[in-house]
């Protein structure tokens, strides 16, 4: 018989986790659909399931030396009311799930699914945020790119648990995250485009692309941006089809139930040149 | 009371907003069993062996072997089975129930269960017809050979699914002498009586059915539930036992009927001064598996070949093919949308062509009264369609946005639709087929009961009805009473299908009710009926498409206004107007409720719900994949209705249900076709769809 367990501390949630494996629940937006069964049943989970949501030490938005801190079981509906929370990130929980859903949902959650269509996750890459992961054995500091490595693959242990989201604190001119859904609300992306540039006396001071749902993972090349940066904004947007190629190769979307492959591409490398040629 | 349309509060608002309404789920029976339904995995082949788990006690399958009656549902055309015998033709299609106590139990027998097949290539081209209709009107023939030039397309439609918000679901129940109640959320209470008493193979007073409250229907409880309350009685009468049966969203997704998917070829041949000469158009529907009520939905679609207009000369061929997919079937509209969507594009793409301004030739062949209809009826009501299109452009600014939209670097569109919908069944159906009969009882407190199977399912039905005998007898509403129909107590008066309930229903109740009143004995307990006849005018022969095929139509203008994304080529609606001819509306606030949703759904259809079927299964089966519009997507909708009283229906009424639906696709197709400067040919028109248009497309 499956055990449902709701600790009372996060201390007692790691002395659990560390004791024997556990399916964490944050929101359960994710894991209640994917172990949905036949109603009026228990849904369809092997393990234990360890209930974080209730804990609420975790919930919590905080600015702590350059960084924007957000506790892993705060709501992004919190998130979206909150001043500290960077405005893309806002921007993308803004046109996330439906107002219901929004209540529920986790940032952690969202890592933990790992999916290439999650859509805090192409802001949590292009802001460079570090998730921070907790055992009873102490904490490991990783970039996201490094906790995610494929669809629904990820790098957390058995026995840690995601804490908190770091975000460095970063200032941008012009930023964007433009979600394209099947619909305009409660829709699951078929890709997305997040820029973001800040141009400071005419110069390109930082450059940074992500591109959701059109790799395995979150898309972002790093060596790319780098090429873009300490030009002039004139400079910049007349290179508009050389960044447009460079990305090129990099975008190998899926055909599936929602859109196809050439859709994807052709969108994903309009939105870039829109991005810039608007700039 | 005031002007009949004047809105008053739907009857059942309160029971569906404080949430005491039962729905079919919400009933339990004691020593109720489930049913789980088990399925064919493949599109096509044979069955080669079952191997069942040991069944603990309580626990047993129900296949085709304990049907007393015919393995068979009793729909228009027999040729759906109950349970599957030897082969199976599609993936979904149902071999046979395990029913039981506990369902965490049937759904470990489930994974115990295995089928073995035989397979064989399936079928899932427009190859195979089982059904084949054509008809002609005036001289095609020498049209087309007098033509200048003969201009054709060829138009694409998808599926389109119901998406009640409550799936499919059904209880039964089983007295000491045999006597099996279903209840559930269903449309037609006789069409499933008949259904299952000739699957029982049982006595008229053996077999009765109750409507639930219904939870969203559009044509999708209209045949389907027949199989699932079949199939329940079945198990039933086997196992002696209340059982239950709701469908899970997926399931309901997979293996209900939907909207056929269609590919309808236009040829119209055009004369040296662009005059349209005559039409020629080939339909063919997507029946899935089986051929169930697709002929009578090509029929609809082949009636509705000129739209709203008069075309002198035509020939109408269409097929019903049949597939290795799940079988289609009703759907809010019934082969019309798919028609109207054909006709309205051809005609712009005609004007296109010939050079001439779309609006200028539209209405120059717009049907008026006394008019020839495709099928040589005649138009023999008031048409005031002028009025309607002249009000339309008038409150949506229509011809100036039509010059504004044009300019380069818009990429905005307006589009409009004229169509009209043929209410009640066709041909002479109503009388052949339904013949109709209706009872009001007063009893000895004065109160009325309305005794009729038609089915409130959100259309407000409820609140109608008793409003016209209110009304007729002039007494308060709450001296009548409408109970859901239930087989033992109201006579057949007919599905509740084909915008048929108010007119030629209501039409009824209305006839009784002045009836009832010229009777009326204070205290005394008194019982009136009345029974459908054809008006006399009315000549159909349904053999060769000839005549009146509706006694009479509801028309309307649609008027979309969309802006189509340059980078990304979605589309976002902006503004939608309407203007109806429903002859009166019995309710204006219950009227706006269907055109506000009714136009949705055929704008959804347009340009938004995608539904393939991939290698035999549906690709896209649960409301994540499968998009339909949220309040986000619809926009700020504006609706006149003109008052045009029909003789014959209550206070006027004709037609809404339908009609509301069937021009939202062409509307949001022809503006998106504006946007982007180049000619649609298929629905949904999606983004994916509009960037292949934009590479490769006709302007
Ligand atoms: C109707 C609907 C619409 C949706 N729309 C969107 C959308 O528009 N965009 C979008 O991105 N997503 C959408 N989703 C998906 C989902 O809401 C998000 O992925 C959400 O962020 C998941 O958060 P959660 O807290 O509910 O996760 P849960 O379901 O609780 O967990 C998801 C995964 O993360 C793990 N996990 C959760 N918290 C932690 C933690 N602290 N430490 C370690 N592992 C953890 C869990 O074990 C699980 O594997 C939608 C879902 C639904 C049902």
């Amino acid at each position: 018989m499956v055990k449902n367990i709701i600790p009372t501390s996060l201390n007692e949630a790691l002395e659990l986790l560390n004791d024997r494996p556990f399916k964490i629940m944050a929101g359960g937006t994710d894991l209640m659909v994917q172990r949905r069964a036949w109603s009026q049943t228990p849904p369809e989970f092997i393990e234990d399931v360890l209930y974080i949501f209730n804990l609420e030490e975790l919930k919590y938005i905080k600015e702590d030396k350059g960084f924007i801190v957000i506790g892993s079981t705060t709501p992004v509906e919190d998130l979206l009311h909150n001043d500290l929370t960077p405005f893309l990130l806002k921007e993308a929980i803004g046109i996330m799930a439906s107002p219901a859903l929004r209540h529920m949902a986790t940032i952690a959650g969202n890592i933990g699914n790992a999916s290439p269509a999650g859509d805090t996750l192409p802001i949590l890459y292009v802001l460079d945020a570090i998730i921070v992961l907790e055992s009873i054995e102490g904490i490991r500091e990783l970039p996201i790119n490094e906790v995610i490595t494929g669809p629904r693959k990820h790098v957390i242990k058995q026995n840690e648990i995601i804490k908190e989201i770091k975000i460095p604190i970063s200032v941008y001119t012009d930023s964007v995250f433009e979600k394209v859904g099947g619909r305009k609300a409660d829709a699951i992306s078929k890709l997305s485009f997040t820029g973001a540039v800040n141009i400071k006396d005419d110069k390109v001071l930082d450059f940074r692309i992500a591109f959701g749902a059109v790799s395995a993972t979150i898309l972002r090349r790093k060596e790319i941006e780098e090429k873009y940066v300490g030009l002039t904004k004139e400079e910049l947007i007349g290179k508009v089809d050389e960044i447009v190629n460079e990305y090129d190769p990099f975008i190998r979307p899926i055909d599936d139930q929602r859109s196809n492959k050439e859709y994807r591409k052709t969108v994903a490398l309009n939105l870039l040149k829109n991005f810039i040629i608007t700039l | 009371m005031k002007d009949i349309s004047t809105s008053i509060l739907k009857i059942d608002n309160e029971e569906k907003a404080n949430g005491s309404a039962i729905y079919v789920s919400d009933i339990t029976i004691p020593g109720m069993y489930y049913a789980k339904t088990i399925r064919s995995t493949i599109s096509k082949g044979n069955i080669k062996k079952i191997t069942l788990p040991e069944m603990p006690e309580n626990y047993t399958i129900v296949d085709y072997k304990d049907i007393p009656g015919k393995n068979v549902v009793k729909i228009i055309f027999e040729d759906q089975l109950i349970f599957a015998e030897d082969k199976v033709t599609y993936y979904g299609e149902p071999i046979f129930l395990i029913v039981g106590p506990d369902k965490i139990v049937i759904t470990e027998l489930e994974k115990q269960i295995n089928i073995e097949y035989e397979e064989e290539t399936p079928e899932f081209e427009y190859v195979n017809s089982a059904v084949h209709y054509n008809f002609k009107k005036g001289d095609a023939k020498s049209a087309f050979e007098n033509a200048d030039k003969i201009i054709e397309y060829e138009y694409i439609t998808g599926y389109q699914e119901q998406l009640y918000i409550e799936p499919q679901g059904i209880v039964v129940d089983i007295d000491k002498n045999g006597k099996v109640t279903l209840t559930g959320s269903l449309q037609c209470p006789y069409y499933v009586k008949n259904a299952v008493l000739q699957a029982l193979d049982a006595k008229d007073s053996e077999v009765r059915v109750i409507q639930a409250v219904v939870g969203g229907a559009f044509g999708g409880k209209e045949e389907f539930p027949s199989l699932t309350t079949t199939q329940l009685a079945v198990a039933a009468k086997k196992i002696g036992k209340p059982i239950k049966m709701i469908y899970e969203r997926e399931e309901d997704m997979e293996v209900t009927t939907k909207r056929h998917p269609s590919k309808i070829y236009m040829e119209a041949a055009i004369s040296k001064d662009s005059e349209i000469l005559g039409f020629r158009s080939n339909v063919a529907i997507d029946a899935g598996a089986n051929i169930g009520l697709s002929g009578v939905v090509l029929s609809r679609a082949l009636i509705a070949c000129t739209g709203v207009y008069t075309i002198s000369n035509l020939e109408v061929k269409g097929d019903v093919f049949l597939t290795n997919t799940v079988p289609n079937g009703a759907y809010r509209g019934f082969g019309a949308p798919q028609m109207l969507f054909a006709v309205e594009m051809f005609m712009h793409h005609i004007a296109k062509e010939i050079n001439v301004d779309p609006l200028e030739l539209r209405l120059k062949y717009l049907a008026k009264q006394g008019d020839l209809t495709s099928t040589q009826g005649t138009f023999n009501d008031p048409i005031i369609m002028n009025e309607m299109v002249d009000k339309a452009m008038e409150i949506s600014d229509y011809k100036q946005k039509k010059i504004d939209f044009a300019k380069e670097g818009v990429h905005k569109g307006i589009g409009m639709s004229w169509f009209l919908h043929g209410c009640g069944f066709t041909g002479s159906g109503e009388s052949t087929h339904i013949n109709a009969l209706v009872k009001l009882r007063k009893d000895k407190e004065n109160k009325v009961h309305i005794l009729i199977a038609a089915v409130d399912m959100g259309q407000g039905i409820r609140t109608t009805m008793k409003k016209i005998v209110s009304k007729i007898l002039d007494i308060p509403m709450d001296q009548t009473i409408y109970n859901l129909p239930d087989t033992d107590f109201v006579p057949d008066s007919g599905p509740t299908v084909a915008s048929r309930t108010i007119m030629i229903v209501g039409g009824l109740v209305a006839r009784a009710a002045k009836q009832l009143k010229e009777k009326w004995v204070d205290k005394e307990d008194i019982t009136v009926s009345e029974r459908y006849k054809q008006p006399e005018y009315i000549k159909w022969d349904e053999e060769n498409f000839v005549g009146d095929a509706y006694p009479a139509y509801s028309w309307g203008v649609n008027i979309v206004e969309v802006e189509v994304c340059p980078v990304t080529f979605q589309v976002t609606l902006k503004h939608v107007w309407s203007v109806y001819d429903i002859g009166k509306a019995i309710d204006e606030r219950i009227v706006m409720g269907q055109a506000d949703g009714g136009i949705m759904q055929g704008i959804g259809y347009g340009y938004l719900e995608v539904m393939n079927c991939v290698d035999g299964k549906i690709a896209q089966k649960n409301v994540t994949d499968y998009i339909i519009p949220t309040s986000v997507d619809t926009p700020a909708m504006e609706t006149v209705l003109m008052d045009n009283p029909y003789p014959l229906g209550p206070y006027g009424a004709k037609g809404a249900g339908e009609l509301t639906l069937v021009g939202g696709a062409p509307a949001v197709a022809l503006a998106i076709e504006e946007a982007i400067g180049n000619k649609v040919f298929n629905i949904p028109v999606t983004p994916e769809y509009i960037m292949e248009l934009i590479k490769n497309g006709k302007n």
